[in-house]
């Protein structure tokens, strides 16, 4: 790469003293072979720059959240993880014998957990004639320290739905949502993600768990 | 405070496990890296799984981000190892026999580049350019880094990169001088 040629790249990146940048240009006017570069440059630089960005679609942010590794994980969430993580299992007499163990166990565990009926109630707003509906939602976790609502309509927060404990052991929460259709989980202890046992549907996350759906109707 | 000072604050309240204000970062940050990525490897669906991957192996290693550099820096760093991971894994091999047959016989004084090239041609043009030119123009024009932030990203001098991005554009003007007009 010849000397101009480097003092043209040098100009179209704004590095040359103002003496430099005066005698290139200088020479620039006055050959035609550097002006024909010079000509090209600007227009591949013009070209790249105007380049419009793709844009990112909504749920890439949540999927990234709901992906990364827990810290320092309780051993109990680790349990969890081995139940519930997607793995490739080699049947024999011995693995139907220890899956129908599990199976039990999360059994029983969801009857302790939650008690049978809706989770959820649905409230004409409180502002007459708007659109939002206040969502009552439940669930039964009496031996946890901490409930919180996780959902698209807050980002998969697990600080933002923070629940109400009742005496009997019951969480609670009321959030304000408009009519449509949602996916939410119950976050137990700020780490166990927990699917809503009495959703009406469900739909698969792509992480092993489901999300529960909620419908609220416009009417 | 600034936004470095937000950046650290948050990295350190990942480091002590509290991983939900992470997503600040990856809010921030998901189109620059989305966009890197796809300017790197052209296929939009395997930029997304890249970019993703990119901000979860970013979180992981955060115990390692050095304060003083930028998050974004460190971050651009790891969105480009991957990309040539996975290029190396595609054997993606750019057609270099034609596009250096015509290269080597320079411009064509005849043509005189167009505004109006279209994102197909600049696109076709990335994918056919040699890696390393392209890595360059992707910092440089589309995300409009200094070279000591390439520097930073690629662990090559802010010198040479100033030569490779100087030689990515040469390369790029003669590719589209050539190809112009021919694709219709």
């Amino acid at each position: 790469m010849d000397k101009d040629l480097l003092q043209l790249h040098r100009l179209l990146d704004g590095g040359l003293s103002p003496e430099d940048e005066k005698d290139i240009l200088q020479k620039i006017e006055a050959d035609p072979r550097l002006q024909r570069e010079f000509d090209g440059l600007v227009s591949v630089i013009n070209l790249l720059e105007a380049g419009e960005r793709l844009p990112v679609d909504a749920a890439f942010s949540s999927e990234v959240m709901k992906r990364l590794p827990a810290r320092n994980e309780p051993l109990g969430k680790k349990i969890r993880g081995f139940l519930f993580g997607e793995r490739v299992l080699r049947w024999n007499v011995a693995s139907f014998v220890a899956v129908s163990a599990v199976l039990l166990v999360i059994t029983v565990s969801g009857l302790f957990y939650q008690s049978s009926g809706k989770s959820y109630r649905v409230a004409d707003s409180v502002v007459p004639g708007s659109a939002v509906k206040t969502v009552s939602l439940s669930f039964n976790a009496p031996e946890a320290k901490a409930v919180s609502l996780a959902g698209d309509f807050n980002k998969w927060s697990v600080e933002a739905g923070a629940m109400k404990r009742k005496s009997d052991g019951t969480w609670t929460i009321e959030v304000p949502l408009k009519p449509g259709v949602y996916h939410y989980m119950f976050v137990v202890d700020g780490e166990g993600w927990v699917s809503d046992p009495r959703a009406e549907s469900y739909r698969d996350d792509g992480f092993g768990n489901k999300n529960a759906i909620l419908r609220i109707d416009s009417i | 405070m600034t936004i470095q000072e937000e950046e650290y604050s948050i990295i350190e309240e990942c480091r002590r496990g509290a991983s939900e204000v992470y997503a600040v970062l990856v809010e921030r940050y998901q189109e620059m890296i989305y966009n890197v990525a796809y300017r790197m490897i052209g296929d939009s669906e395997a930029a997304r799984d890249i970019a993703q991957e990119s901000f979860i192996a970013a979180y992981t290693a955060l115990k390692d981000f050095r304060y003083g550099s930028k998050f974004s820096t460190w971050l651009c760093s790891i969105v480009m190892n991957r990309c040539r991971d996975y290029l190396r894994s595609q054997k993606q091999m750019v057609p270099l026999d034609g596009i250096s047959e015509l290269v080597a016989k320079g411009p064509n004084p005849e043509v005189i580049l167009s505004d109006k090239q279209t994102a197909r041609d600049l696109h076709s043009a990335l994918k056919a350019m040699p890696e390393d030119y392209r890595q360059v123009i992707v910092l440089k024009h589309f995300e409009d880094l200094d070279y000591r932030e390439m520097e930073a990203i690629l662990g090559v001098s802010a010198n040479a990169l100033k030569v490779k991005t100087y030689r990515a554009r040469e390369w790029l003007k003669k590719y589209i001088e050539k190809g112009h007009g021919q694709d219709g």
